[in-house]
């Protein structure tokens, strides 16, 4: 491996480490190796904000416990209503 | 039944439906089951409900039945064979997405530019509509331990526990969960001309 990939990791290695730096903590040699790497990709720092902004939303929208500020979607059916008032007789 | 607070079942697919279904969809990504474990909890409350002490709200109760409802479907589901588009393995496929260099391929695959935050209500309801198509996609594990993970925040060891998979399995299998994911919202939500108008970072 040239010293250049070993400093570098590609986009394609770079997707991996920032989805694991989402679930565990790095070695410190790898978090350099990251920082460098983001800090000459746009694509890359696209990528990580992202998925960053995709768990946001899922943990915004999948702990909202009243109805009055989250945004009514998705909904069930009228149909699937009617299912589920006939169950509860 | 005058000092039982809860109010008239009749009422309860208006009044709870909705959010009790939203709940459950985000979590097993899959709108069958969803609406399942949403008849399932009301069952379950309606038979309970002379022991509803009345201390949390209503609504918070039912989430509590709904969330023992999912976990008891997830140790179903658990003890299923894990598909062969969940397997777990080094990842080898990048769906065409890079060069041989392992640099991102120009062109409408790599990340194009989304807004930094989603803010009017009206983006919001387009991300998160997209959001919910896109996690349907995932095959049927994968978006469980994701959603465990992500809108949960389960620590990736107490994940590995619950389904019985390694850490570097998991990892494998969020990142891929992540990649398509950012991949389709990419797609159908911020894809060359077909985006919502909004500036572009």
């Amino acid at each position: 491996m040239s010293v250049r990939r070993w400093i570098m990791p590609t986009c394609q290695e770079m997707t991996r480490l920032l989805s694991d730096a989402m679930d565990r903590s790095l070695p410190f040699h790898l978090r350099i190796r990251m920082q460098v790497h983001l800090a000459m990709c746009t694509l890359c720092q696209r990528y990580r904000r992202q998925l960053k902004l995709i768990r946001e939303m899922l943990r915004h929208q999948g702990n909202q416990l009243n109805t009055a500020w989250d945004l009514h979607e998705p909904s069930l059916s009228p149909e699937a209503k009617q299912r589920l008032q006939r169950a509860l007789g | 039944m005058t000092d039982n607070p809860l109010s008239d079942p009749q009422g309860w697919v208006d009044s709870h439906g909705d959010l009790l279904y939203r709940f459950a969809l985000v979590r097993v990504c899959d709108r069958d089951i969803a609406e399942e474990l949403v008849q399932d909890t009301l069952l379950a409350a309606l038979q309970a409900k002379e022991r509803f002490a009345g201390q949390s709200s209503e609504r918070t109760w039912m989430v509590g039945i709904l969330k023992h409802k999912m976990i008891d479907y997830f140790r179903r589901t658990t003890r299923e064979p894990i598909q062969s588009s969940d397997q777990s393995g080094e990842d080898t496929r990048d769906d065409g997405v890079f060069v041989a260099d392992g640099h991102w391929k120009p062109g409408p695959t790599a990340p194009s530019g989304w807004p930094d935050h989603p803010d009017s209500l009206l983006e919001r309801k387009q991300f998160w509509a997209a959001l919910t198509i896109c996690l349907e996609k995932l095959p049927p594990r994968t978006a469980q331990v994701f959603t465990l993970r992500e809108v949960d925040e389960v620590e990736a060891d107490d994940i590995c526990r619950m389904v019985g998979l390694t850490p570097s399995n998991l990892w494998v299998i969020l990142h891929r969960a992540r990649k398509q994911l950012r991949q389709c919202l990419d797609s159908r939500y911020f894809g060359q001309a077909q985006g919502p108008g909004m500036a572009k970072s």
